[in-house]
C-alpha cells in the first residue's frame, strides 16, 4: 500500500511540472519494459539495440535542441517541452535493459513496481543515478518506518539545505556579480569565480543527493553515495571516481568497458577513455562537449600530472578541475575560455583583493561563508566517523543537532525575495 | 525521560526561535519609522471621536495634538505609508474592535492604486500589527507575487539577512518599542521648497478600479452600521496629481451617498498653507509648520459641522491630553 501512495505521489508531483512530461517518461518506461520481457528470443540483440537507441535518441535530440535554440535563429521558435528529469531515467532504464540483456538481473513482472523505479520522485531531478539491481530490493520492500531511519533522514535532509543555502546561495552572489560584466570582472576575478564555482556546484548538487539521500532513508530506501570528498582527489582520474559517481560508474560500466575498457591497446584504451567523457560532456549538455574532451584527455594522462607530494597534488587538482568548470561558469564555450585565457594573462590580482568586498558580500558574510565552508570540508573527510557518530548517538543529541540546523540554515541560508532556491544547478542537466 | 529531555530541548530551540524572530525584525525606531506607527495605537487609550485612515497624506498632514488644543477633539491617525484601499478598511474594522469613534476621515488618494504597490511598504503597514482576522486580511489582499503569507507568521524567514545589520536598536527595544508619533502625526521640521514639480503625464485611464469602490463601500457601510460619520478628504499635496477626472469621481460617489467630501487642495490659500516653507518633499507632504495650519483649518470644520464635544472641558481626559501636548510641545521644539 505504502509503495503505491509512493507511486501515487511520484506520479502527481512528475505531472505537476506538465502533463506532456509523462508521454516521454511513459514512453521509456513502456519501451523498456516491454523489451526487457521479450529479451530472451533469437531478437534479443536487434530488441536491446532498438530501444537503447531510441531512448538515448531521443535524450540526444533533446540535447541537440536545446543546444540548437541558442545558436539556430529559426530553432528559436520552435516549442519542444524537454521533460523533466529525461537526463537521469533514460540513463536509469538504458542500464535496466542491458543488465537484462546480459542477465544481472531479471525483468520485473508488475509494470507499476517497474515505473516507480523510474519514476521514483526524489532522485528523479538530480540524481543519484540507481541502478536497478542496487534499488529495487528497497523499493519494493514492505516499508516500515522506523524511528531511527526518520532521524537520521531528517539531519541528512538539513545538512543538504545548509549545503544549499548557505554556502551554494552565498558563492552565487559573487558569481553572478563576477558573470554580471565580463569586461571588469576578468583575470583575477575570474580565476575566483571558477575557484568559487568548484565549491558552489558541490554544495548545491551535493546538497541536493543529501536531500535525495535523506528523503529517501526516511521511508527506508537506501541509496548508494554519489559523492566521496572529491577535491581530496590527487588527480582527475581519481576526481572521478569521488565526484557523481553514479554517472561516473555508469558510464564506465555501459561505455567505456563495452567500448574495451583497458582490455586493449595503450592508445585504444585512451581513446576509450575520451570517448566516455566526450559521452559525459554531451549528457550535460552540447555545451559541455569541450569540457569532456578535456576531462577525458587529463585522465587518460592523470599519471603525468602527479607529483610525490600528495597535498600537492590536491591542490594542483583542485586548481585544474576549477578552471575547467569555467564552462559552466559562462555557458558559452568562446567566453568560457576568453576567461580561462585572461585568468593567465590580466594580472589584475591586487585589484581583485581591495575590491573584494564590493562583490556582493560584506565580512559577516564571508566569515558565514568561510567556517561554512571548512566545517564542510572537515565533514567530507571525516564523513564515515560523523555519520556513524550521528547514528549511534542519542535521541537528545540527535534532537539538538536538528534544531542547531534549522536555526543555522534560517538564520544564515540566502533565500527570500531575489533569490530563486527551487532550482539546483545540477537539475538543468 | 528521555522524551521529556527531547521535549524540553525542543522547547528551548522554540523560544530561541521565537527570540531570534523578534530580534531580526525592524524595529523602525530610527530608521523608517513609519513601519512602527500602525502598532503605537494599540498602546493608546481608545477614546477617539475623530479616527484618520489613509496613507502618508493623513499621518503627514493631520496632527491630532494641534486639533485637540484647537477645538478640543480627541483624534487619532491611522495612516501608514502608501496604506491601500483595502488596508484602510481592514485597520478600520480592526479600530472599532477598540473603540467607535464619531467620525472617520478618509484620504481618498489611495482610490488611484488598484494593486498592491511593493512589498517594503506592505511591510511598513502589515509588520507590527497584531495578529487578527484583519491582520490576515490584509495579507491575503496586499502580497506582491513574491511575498508569501509565511513570511509574516515568522518575520525570520523575511528578515534573516539582517543579522550582519544588527544595531543596538534591535537590543534595546527587542521586547519594548516607544512612541514615535503623536497620536498617529509624524513630525517633520524639515522644509524642501516646491520648485519644479514632475510634468503632467496624460493617463490612458482615470477610472478608479471596482476594487477600490467595493472597498470604499465597505468602509461607508461598515461606518453606516456602526452609525459613525464617514468623512472623505484629499489632502493639499501638489503631487502625485490628483486629476480633474479623479475629483469628478469622488464627487459624484461622495454625493451619491451622501458622504461629506473636502478637497483641500482647492483651499491651499485658505487655510494659509505657502509651499516655500511649509513642505518638507517639495510639495508632497506638509512639514510641521503646515500640518499645523492645515490641522487648524480641518478641527474647525469638524467642529462646526459634526457636533463634536470638547474635551479640554472633561478633567479626566484632558488630564490625559495635557501630558500629551507637553510631550508635542517638546518635540516640536
Amino acid at each position: 500500500m505504502a509503495n503505491i501512495i509512493l507511486l501515487i505521489l511520484s506520479i502527481a508531483i512528475y505531472l505537476s511540472f506538465g502533463l506532456t512530461n509523462a508521454i516521454y517518461i511513459l514512453f521509456s518506461t513502456i519501451t523498456t519494459f516491454f523489451a526487457a520481457k521479450n529479451l530472451n528470443g533469437k531478437n534479443k540483440k536487434i530488441i536491446l539495440i532498438t530501444t537503447i537507441v531510441l531512448n538515448v535518441g531521443i535524450l540526444l535530440f533533446m540535447k541537440l535542441y536545446l543546444f540548437g535554440q541558442e545558436y539556430i535563429t529559426a530553432l528559436q521558435d520552435v516549442n519542444i517541452l524537454v521533460p523533466v528529469g529525461i537526463a537521469y531515467y533514460t540513463l536509469q532504464v538504458v542500464s535496466y535493459i542491458i543488465d537484462v540483456y546480459k542477465g544481472r538481473i531479471e525483468p520485473q513482472e508488475s509494470f507499476f513496481k517497474y515505473l516507480l523505479y523510474v519514476i521514483y520522485i526524489p532522485y528523479l531531478f538530480i540524481g543519484p543515478i540507481n541502478r536497478y539491481e542496487d534499488i529495487s530490493k528497497d523499493l519494493y520492500a514492505k516499508r516500515k518506518i522506523k524511528s531511527e531511519n526518520v532521524w537520521n533522514g531528517i539531519i541528512r535532509i538539513l545538512w543538504g539545505l545548509l549545503k544549499k543555502f548557505v554556502i551554494a546561495g552565498r558563492i552565487s552572489i559573487l558569481i553572478s556579480t563576477i558573470t554580471g560584466d565580463t569586461e571588469i570582472y576578468k583575470g583575477a576575478y575570474a580565476l575566483l569565480a571558477m575557484l568559487l564555482y568548484s565549491i558552489q556546484l558541490y554544495s548545491d548538487f551535493s546538497g541536493g543527493i543529501d536531500i535525495v539521500i535523506g528523503a529517501s532513508k526516511i521511508i527506508g530506501i537506501n541509496l548508494k553515495e554519489n559523492f566521496n570528498a572529491p577535491y581530496m582527489a590527487e588527480d582527475v582520474k581519481e576526481f572521478w571516481r569521488r565526484w557523481h559517481i553514479s554517472l561516473s560508474t555508469w558510464l564506465k560500466d555501459y561505455v567505456y568497458i563495452p567500448l574495451g575498457g583497458n582490455r586493449c591497446s595503450k592508445i585504444r584504451n585512451k581513446v576509450n577513455l575520451i570517448i566516455t567523457f566526450l559521452i559525459s560532456g554531451i549528457w550535460h549538455g552540447i555545451h559541455y562537449l569541450l569540457w569532456g574532451l578535456i576531462h577525458g584527455i587529463l585522465v587518460a594522462y592523470s599519471k603525468y600530472l602527479k607529483t610525490k607530494w600528495k597535498i600537492l597534488n590536491r591542490i594542483i587538482n583542485y586548481i585544474i578541475v576549477s578552471l575547467l568548470w569555467c564552462f559552466f561558469v559562462w555557458p558559452d564555450t568562446i567566453l568560457a575560455l576568453k576567461m580561462l585565457v585572461s585568468v593567465f594573462t590580466n594580472f589584475n590580482y591586487v585589484d581583485l583583493f581591495s575590491n573584494i568586498l564590493n562583490l556582493g558580500l560584506n565580512i559577516p558574510n564571508i566569515i558565514v561563508l568561510v567556517l561554512s565552508v571548512i566545517a564542510l570540508a572537515i565533514f567530507d573527510v571525516k564523513k564515515e566517523y560523523f555519520i556513524n557518530k550521528i547514528k549511534t548517538s542519542k535521541i537528545e543529541i540527535k534532537t539538538c543537532l536538528i534544531c542547531t540546523l534549522v536555526i543555522f540554515i534560517l538564520v544564515f541560508g540566502i533565500y527570500g525575495i531575489g533569490f530563486n532556491v527551487s532550482e539546483f544547478i545540477y537539475s538543468k542537466f | 525521560m528521555k522524551y521529556i529531555r527531547t521535549i524540553a530541548i525542543m522547547i528551548i530551540f522554540i523560544l530561541i526561535f521565537i527570540l531570534l524572530n523578534m530580534l531580526l525584525s525592524p524595529k523602525y525606531m530610527t530608521d523608517l519609522v513609519e513601519g512602527s506607527m500602525i502598532s503605537q495605537y494599540y498602546r493608546e487609550d481608545k477614546n477617539h471621536e475623530v479616527i484618520f485612515i489613509g496613507d502618508c497624506e493623513v499621518y503627514a498632514n493631520f496632527s491630532p495634538m494641534v486639533m485637540y488644543e484647537e477645538q478640543g477633539i480627541t483624534a487619532y491617525v491611522r495612516g501608514s505609508s502608501q496604506q491601500l484601499i483595502w488596508q484602510s478598511y481592514s485597520i478600520l474594522e480592526e479600530t472599532l474592535k477598540y473603540e467607535k469613534p464619531k467620525i472617520v476621515v478618509f484620504n481618498v488618494n489611495s482610490m488611484r492604486y488598484d494593486e498592491p504597490v511593493s512589498e517594503a511598504y506592505n511591510r511598513l503597514t502589515i509588520d507590527k500589527m497584531k495578529w487578527s482576522k484583519q491582520k490576515v486580511d490584509i495579507i491575503n489582499a496586499s502580497m506582491t507575487d513574491e511575498e508569501d503569507f509565511l513570511s509574516y507568521v515568522f518575520p525570520i524567514l523575511r528578515y534573516h539577512s539582517r543579522f550582519d545589520k544588527l544595531t543596538k536598536e534591535d537590543f534595546e527595544y527587542l521586547f519594548k518599542t516607544k512612541n514615535n508619533t503623536h497620536n498617529g502625526f509624524l513630525i517633520n521640521k524639515n522644509i524642501k521648497p516646491v520648485e519644479n514639480l514632475p510634468t503632467k503625464r496624460k493617463l490612458s485611464n482615470y477610472k478608479f478600479a471596482d476594487i477600490c469602490y467595493d472597498y470604499l463601500d465597505k468602509i461607508n457601510k461598515i461606518c453606516k452600521d456602526n452609525n459613525i460619520e464617514l468623512v472623505l478628504i484629499k489632502a493639499p499635496s501638489l503631487y502625485p496629481y490628483w486629476y480633474d477626472e479623479y475629483e469628478e469621481q469622488i464627487k459624484e460617489y461622495a454625493q451619491r451617498n451622501q458622504i461629506d467630501y473636502y478637497n483641500f487642495k482647492d483651499k491651499i490659500d485658505e487655510i494659509g498653507i505657502d509651499f516655500s516653507m511649509d513642505t518638507y518633499d517639495a510639495g508632497l507632504h506638509l512639514n510641521l509648520d503646515g500640518a499645523t495650519k492645515m490641522s487648524k483649518y480641518f478641527a474647525k470644520i469638524l467642529k462646526d459641522n459634526y457636533n463634536l464635544i470638547d474635551y479640554r472641558e472633561n478633567e479626566e481626559i484632558n488630564n490625559i491630553y495635557q501630558k500629551k501636548l507637553t510631550e508635542y510641545k517638546e518635540a516640536i521644539k
